[in-house]
């Protein structure tokens, strides 16, 4: 032994850290990542007293349609201080009600440097709903002793810029009561640039990472409020409440703020305001009193939220007037200019409606991507894609997209194969297609540095890397090792980018092939945060720190615009994205990135998706059964059956967990997860409509109760449960071995069980025992839900099946619906080519009439009939029903609300009466 | 041959058409005009009565006859609407007339996609299925041919091996019982020669004493006069050892932590060194701390004391840094997180593997080979690995022990009843069948079977012995005690290696092969499968391996057979990195060798492997087949063969 322990004494140490540095391997790293405190500008801002801003408004004007003015501080007491350059500001006023508010450095003033203002985001149309301002109103608001300037918004609506101090906001015409404000506590700042002087230390250092900062502090801060309030909502991303809980104020345990910088964070917890993948600085408040606002600034750098607490302010001793049900709000930002947007509703869809008109209308997905989606880091080879392609069949399970992650690729190099277990994609992609199914292959950002990789050296020769703070590439480490990042802020290189994804470019491709846009934040494993340094440079000398948060949002367009040239404008695009921002919902999905397979984290799926959907990212899911882990059967048969109601329904497993397909786990829990992915499938008529309905409008597919109750103060804060459209109101099981389940049903209406049948009163919260069959679902009364009952491979051949309308009577014996079809995958949509029915079902009457504008010219048309229609809520007796116009009969019968499904009541069900979808027609009950 | 095959198929898609035209003629819904299509010919009678009531197969519902197959879900049970996709859940049955009739999903009828060969499950006129049954019966009829002409010779193997395995197996039971009888009698001969041999010590010892007394008087003087100088001598000479021994024992946690760390990272390129430095005691080493590892209960305890907020993950390491770090796991936690915040002395590489390696679980060392961007130093001593250190030490420790026929693998080797993991490891490395040509020295000396006469040998000897020596004569013969020891020595190892040997029969003999021990033959085999780099290797009831290079990764060990001696299950593998312990499930099937022929990981450290054997050919399943192939030629088309 003796001679053996020198030398082996260090290889013990050495294997000793090793270990432990592999134990580190594992939970969430808090440390990794900066707290307020950490960062400089965030403690700063949080540290300010209210009313510290000294800003007053001069030089008030209207110039170019909009109200101007400049920003000034009074004069520095003491030489040795700054002198404070006035800052711009402009007030434009848009259609609908959205009130656009811009502070900047004055460039007149030869700033050091130019700031940032996102680009690409507010869509060019935008521009032209602007409302070129006339003249501004002066009036003095109590107590003041200088002017306020007023414009006009929209009726019964006005915007204020007072003078002295500094404060703008939007407040009701009649009474004047305010609605949204800005720096009504005087919190605001906005730091401007500079020119080092000696002595100046700039550099910020955190976990052995240097930020050079060359240009120091530029950040900006200040205070929203939202008058009439009960509770504010939004600014994803955050596993966290929906409602957002006080951040600072009395009775707030030590918080952080939220904070919004894009970022991979390894097995994330579930309830935090650390922020996780994506960032959209949008934020709603809404309150019985008087309904709904939203506040958003366009800014890319990093950000953090403050919602304060009632009495946050007590110390100062200034208490405004309408300290109601006010809620407060502190914003600060690393970079960046004020691009802020007033939202005024009134209620929750318009305000919904007024942010989506600023960035965009979430895109219309192709319908099989509504469908159910099978996941699995990784299916390894073509063998293995073929056996679980047909299992699915064997077992009568639909589905419609299967998913490649990294490992497909020739050693993480993206658009190749590893040509020994996929030796042939394009027969493997046909394969699939020949069942209507289509794949999707993953794409990320980093690009292998290696010289025989044609990608590398191309982007390596055109300068198209992202460069590091001395102006080389990039380099950087993720899967593939040593890495470097396409600069997607540049067109020109987005454009490059896009034309990857030709059939000819990428390689053994298919047009049923669809792309995947993992770690796009971006991750960075060797970097700060996991991400790139702040101090990296983009196009046009934009700084990291700048744009951090929309690096993501540009590789997700790029991607996209990318799939829509490979169709030659014909294919709708299918991306998902892990990262976003506003605007992210016009290139297509995104989920909430890599979960883990506990019931917390199937509870905080529905707050996550319901934040993504207010503000606009409406297609969106979390990973069914959860990434990280193993989950337990009956978690994994209650996440299939939320999951089933997701927006984004797609099953996902990390590479180091058991297979966990829905038929792995015994027949009985097979038929539970066939039975939530059928629903899924019967549904998809329905959740077509609604993404319809967000392509128009901005209103989300899944939607927080009170968006469809706005006046229900018991729904403010429940994030158990949600609406799928108007119709439907689904609440998860959210624990094991659950017996009984207490669900709140909105509304005076009464609500039929989805299953049963079975009718519920509405307004009151119901105790509800829960079998392993169903997760609570309800159909409003007074509703009308088309379905499709014939289960299929996939979506695409169920394109010629018969629908189903499921009515439910209201108290007064009606109800409407819609039902919007087209053909699921091409833009010609857009020039009209649709079927949109509305159903209206009165008097015992159902009829159907066109909601086409200009109808009569088809430019798209449907052979499907309706082969059932089944009323729940009617007195059963009625024999026959009569159909306008052929004046034929149909048959009316008890029959099952659900065909093979247990034993329920039947319903009255008006048997076969096959008129044709795209038609005009009435049946009336006889 | 192309011949007859155009003929019907042009005959079925002008039916085909025919039958969709009257269909879309009647009705918007385009049913087909046979009411009985999608009915299979068992359940025709209950379609084909006359009644214009059809009631639901199930009972709960009766129908208009005008109901069946109307395109319209009636009865819960799908049973109206056997040739139409109304009902989910329902099934349609195609004649598929040439080739085996199927049963599909109902919601396959009318999708647009051919799936019976005679086409009948797409009659809505929206896509076009020729008759493939022909052509794809022909296939499959001579794929049935082939698979029953590989059974009936299969089956003829099965018997000769059951026959076999009767005969080995009986074999081995007669030798099993005649060694426990001669054992018997070897222990009672080694109990003598031992007494004799006691009392030849005795009376050497007391010469020895009494040698020591006079040795001592004369002494005496001397050692009075150097008394002083040696006390001081001892005095120093105990200090050092002290010394040493505090050296050492500070080693032994050390020594052992690293073992566990050899387990965890097996492909640690620093193994190697320290290996190879520690030699035998390593096994000893090693041994001890995986049978602490065996009972994971006690870092489980651990853990829940240390919070919850750590992962399992976490755990599962901290098992390992926990138990055999340091015994405190307080200072096992303040360890890990002093390395966790000091990510910052890791260069960008390694921050950037650190980091990855998160996700996917593996150690960043294996990770850099993955990635192949570095080349490291290390690379060549990572192939010799400690299983090799193992086996050469092995060969050679097993040349002594013996081994005289076929028959016998090198069981005898390994102590059966201990189980231990640390045996095991040495058993990757040494395969049986090598050993069975390397171990044949000297086993015949008892191996009795073919030569019962040794142990009257050894009885007679021992005889002569015990006669001859004059037990109390003083002094002790020399020449005589050293031929005792020799006669005891060279007895009770035989007896001990009897003893193995009979364990080791026993052991075997416990094994479940099968019903009719059609797998018998097994035991002494290892079936071996390349799959890209990796070799796999198994062996049935002993256990399975995975080799890369040198490098042996154990798959499991011997569980049991499972699905009606369908299927052999290796569990309790080697632990995965951030998963469960590697396990592998061969399944079974019916071939004239034994073939491994593919390997797969459908699940992260799940194997499975398909094994072709002649033990499952069974005579049963080459019935059905030969049915099934009788019921195919009958449902050919008429005509086909005239043509």
């Amino acid at each position: 032994m003796a001679p053996n322990i020198n030398p082996t004494l260090p290889l013990l140490l050495l294997l000793l850290l090793f270990t432990l540095h592999l134990s580190s391997v594992s939970a969430w790293k808090k440390e990794e990542f900066r707290t307020c405190n950490q960062t400089p500008f965030c403690k700063r801002a949080r540290s300010r007293k209210p009313h510290s801003s000294s800003l007053f408004a001069t030089d008030v004007a209207i110039l170019d349609g909009a109200l101007t003015a400049n920003l000034r501080q009074p004069p520095p007491e003491s030489p040795d201080q700054d002198q404070i350059k006035p800052l711009l500001f402009t007030l434009s006023v848009y259609q609908n009600g959205v009130v656009r508010v811009k502070i900047d450095e004055d460039p007149s003033l030869d700033p050091p440097k130019k700031r940032f203002e996102v680009p690409d985001v507010i869509l060019p149309e935008f521009e032209s709903t602007k409302l070129w301002l006339q003249r501004f109103q002066t009036e003095t608001v109590d107590g003041d002793s200088g002017p306020s300037s007023v414009v006009y918004v929209a009726d019964g609506y006005e915007a204020v810029l007072r003078h002295n101090p500094f404060e703008v906001y939007v407040r009701e015409k009649q009474g004047k009561r305010r609605v949204l404000s800005l720096n009504s506590h005087g919190l605001f700042d906005f730091e401007q640039l500079r020119v080092k002087q000696e002595g100046d230390d700039w550099e910020e250092r955190f976990k052995g990472h240097t930020d050079v900062r060359p240009y120091g502090p530029q950040s900006i801060s200040f205070d929203v409020s939202f008058f009439d309030a009960d509770f504010v909502y939004g600014i994803p991303e955050h596993a966290s409440s929906f409602a957002l809980r006080p951040t600072r104020g009395p009775g707030v345990d030590d918080s952080e703020p939220y904070r919004l910088f894009n970022l991979d964070v390894f097995e994330y917890i579930h309830d935090s305001p650390f922020g996780l993948y994506g960032s959209i600085p949008f934020m709603l408040g809404h309150g019985k009193a008087r309904g709904t606002s939203g506040f958003f600034w366009l800014n890319a750098a990093e950000m953090q939220i403050d919602v304060l607490g009632s009495g946050w302010d007590a110390e100062s001793g200034i208490l405004l007037p309408e300290s109601g049900s006010r809620i407060d709000t502190l914003w600060m930002s690393e970079a960046g200019i004020v691009d802020t947007f007033f939202f005024i509703g009134p209620g929750p869809k318009d305000v919904v409606r007024q942010y989506t008109s600023v960035t965009g209308m979430p895109a219309m997905p192709q319908l099989f991507s509504t469908a159910y989606h099978q996941c699995r880091w990784n299916y390894r080879d073509e063998e293995d894609v073929e056996n679980v392609d047909s299992k699915f069949d064997e077992h009568d399970i639909p589905y419609d997209v299967l998913w490649l992650d990294i490992e497909h690729t020739d050693g993480k190099r993206y658009f190749t194969w590893d040509r020994v277990l996929f030796p042939n994609p394009e027969q493997m992609q046909n394969k699939l297609a020949a069942k209507g199914r289509h794949m999707v292959t993953i794409v990320d950002p980093h690009i292998k540095r290696d010289e025989s990789f044609h990608l590398h050296k191309e982007a390596t020769s055109k300068g198209y890397y992202v460069k590091d703070a001395t102006g080389k590439d990039y380099d950087g480490w993720c899967w593939p090792g040593s890495s470097s990042y396409p600069d997607m802020l540049n067109p020109e290189i987005r454009s490059w980018w896009s034309e990857k994804f030709s059939l000819k470019n990428y390689v053994g491709s298919t047009p049923w092939l669809y792309i995947w846009n993992d770690m796009n934040e971006p991750s960075v494993f060797n970097g700060p945060e996991v991400t790139m340094p702040r101090d990296a440079l983009h196009y046009g000398g934009v700084e990291h720190r700048e744009l951090h948060n929309a690096y993501g949002y540009y590789f997700h367009m790029a991607t996209s615009d990318g799939l829509v040239k490979r169709g030659d404008g014909k294919d709708r695009p299918f991306v998902l994205s892990r990262a976003f921002f506003p605007g992210s919902q016009r290139h297509g999905a995104v989920w909430t990135g890599d979960n883990t397979a506990d019931w917390d984290q199937l509870r905080v799926s529905v707050p996550m998706i319901l934040t993504l959907g207010l503000t606009g990212m409406t297609f969106s899911g979390a990973d069914v059964g959860g990434f990280f882990g193993n989950p337990e059967t009956e978690l994994l048969v209650r996440w299939y059956q939320l999951g089933a109601y997701y927006p984004f329904f797609r099953g996902h497993a990390h590479h180091d967990t058991k297979r966990r397909e829905p038929w792995l786990f015994g027949e009985r829990n097979t038929e539970l997860m066939r039975d939530a992915i059928h629903t899924r499938y019967a549904l998809l008529p329905y959740f077509y409509t609604l993404f319809r309905e967000a392509n128009t409008s901005g209103v989300p597919v899944m939607r927080p109760l009170w968006m469809e109750f706005p006046s229900d103060k018991a729904t403010f804060s429940n994030d158990e449960a949600f609406m799928v459209g108007n119709s439907l109101l689904v609440q998860g099981i959210y624990t094991e071995r659950a017996k009984y389940a207490s669900v709140y049903l909105p509304g005076g209406q009464s609500w039929y069980d989805l299953r049963t049948g079975i009718i519920y009163k509405g307004g009151t919260t119901h105790k509800l025992e829960v079998s392993e069959e169903t997760i609570p679902a309800f159909q409003r009364a007074g509703t009308i839900i088309p379905r499709k009952d014939r289960y299929r491979r996939s979506s695409t051949q169920m394109a010629n099946d018969p629908y189903t309308l499921v009515i439910a009577l209201n108290s007064s014996h009606a109800a409407e619906g819609e039902l919007y079809i087209d053909d699921g995958k091409s833009f010609e949509f857009k020039q009209g080519a649709y079927i949109h029915r509305h159903f209206v079902f009165s008097d015992g009457k159902l009829t159907s009439s066109s909601l086409v504008p200009n109808a009569g010219k088809t430019l798209f048309s449907s052979a499907c009939v309706i082969e059932r229609i089944i009323v729940l809520g009617h007195s059963s007796g009625p024999k026959n029903a009569l159909i306008e116009p052929s004046n034929r009969k149909a048959e009316i019968e008890l029959g099952p609300l659900w065909l093979r499904r247990g034993k329920s009541a039947p319903v009255l069900t008006i048997r076969r009466p096959n008129v044709p979808v795209a038609d005009d027609w009435t049946t009336k009950i006889l | 041959m192309k011949i007859y095959i155009v003929i019907p198929n042009l005959f079925l898609i002008l039916g085909v058409l025919f039958i969709s035209q009257i269909g879309r003629s009647a009705s918007k819904s385009l049913l087909s005009t046979d009411p009985f299509l999608g009915i299979a010919p068992q359940d025709e009678n209950y379609y084909k009565t006359s009644s214009e009531i059809f009631k639901c197969k199930d009972g709960s519902k009766k129908l208009n006859r005008a109901q069946v197959n109307d395109d319209f879900c009636d009865c819960p049970d799908a049973s109206d609407e056997p040739g139409t996709s109304a009902c989910p859940g329902g099934k349609f049955y195609c004649r598929n007339a040439g080739h085996v009739p199927l049963l599909l999903f109902s919601s396959r009828v009318n999708d647009g996609i051919c799936d019976c060969c005679d086409g009948s499950d797409e009659y809505d006129g929206k896509v076009k299925c020729p008759n493939t049954c022909w052509e794809a019966g022909k296939v499959a009829r001579d794929k049935l041919k082939k698979k029953i002409a590989t059974y009936k010779e299969g089956v003829t193997l099965r018997k000769q091996q059951i026959e076999q395995a009767k005969l080995a197996i009986a074999k081995e039971e007669e030798e099993l019982s005649k060694l426990k009888s001669e054992e018997k009698i070897l222990k009672g001969l080694v109990q003598q020669l031992k007494d004799r041999k006691e009392q030849i010590e005795k009376a050497e010892e007391k010469e020895r004493l009494q040698k020591e007394e006079e040795e001592k008087k004369r002494r005496e003087a001397e050692e009075e006069a150097n008394k002083e100088k040696s006390k001081a001598e001892k005095e120093a000479n105990q200090e050092k050892n002290e010394v040493k021994e505090q050296v050492g024992s500070e080693e032994e946690p050390m020594e052992s932590t690293h073992d566990d760390k050899i387990g965890v990272l097996d492909h640690d390129p620093l193994d190697q060194d320290v290996e190879e430095d520690k030699s035998n005691s390593v096994a000893e080493v090693e041994h001890t701390d995986k049978s602490e590892n065996a009972s994971p209960t006690d870092g489980i305890e651990q853990h829940a004391a240390e919070g919850k907020e750590e992962s399992p993950v976490v755990h599962e390491t901290d098992l390992h840094a926990g138990n055999e770090v340091s015994p405190t796991s307080d200072q096992a936690t303040k360890q890990e997180n002093d390395v966790a915040e000091n990510t910052e002395g890791l260069s960008r590489e390694e921050l950037g593997r650190l980091v990855a390696s998160r996700w996917t679980g593996e150690n960043t060392g294996q990770h850099t080979e993955e990635v192949d961007a570095v080349k490291h130093d290390h690379h060549e001593s990572h192939e010799e690995t400690p299983e090799d250190t193992h086996a050469e030490e092995y060969d050679g420790y097993a040349s002594e022990t013996d081994d005289d026929s076929q028959r016998y693998d090198n069981d005898d080797m390994e102590d059966p009843v201990d189980e231990d993991f640390g045996e095991e490891d040495h058993y990757d490395s040494s395969p049986p069948y090598k050993s069975d040509t390397e171990d044949e020295s000297d086993f015949s000396d008892i191996t009795s079977t073919s030569n019962p006469s040794w142990l009257e040998k050894i009885q007679q000897t021992v005889r002569n012995i015990l006669n001859a020596v004059n037990l109390f004569q003083t002094p002790v013969d020399k020449s005589e005690a050293a031929h005792i020891r020799k006669e005891y020595d060279e007895s009770s190892a035989k007896l001990s290696k009897m003893q193995s040997r009979i364990s080791s029969l026993a052991q075997k003999l416990k094994h479940d092969f099968g019903p009719e021990k059609e797998f018998y033959s097994f035991y002494d085999q290892c079936f071996e499968n390349k799959e890209n780099k990796y070799v796999y290797k198994l062996c049935p009831f002993k256990q399975a391996s995975q080799e890369e290079g040198h490098s042996t990764t154990r798959l499991g060990r011997w569980d049991k057979f499972e699905d009606s001696y369908r299927t052999m299950l290796f569990s309790n593998g080697e632990k995965c990195w951030n998963g469960p312990d590697r396990s592998l499930k061969v399944k079974l099937r019916c071939g004239l060798k034994n073939e491994v022929t593919d390997v797969d990981e459908p699940s992260r450290c799940e194997y499975v492997a398909l094994l072709s054997t002649p033990a499952l050919c069974l005579e049963e399943k080459l019935k059905e087949l030969q049915q099934k192939l009788e019921l195919m030629n009958q449902e050919q088309p008429q005509g086909h063969d005239e043509l």
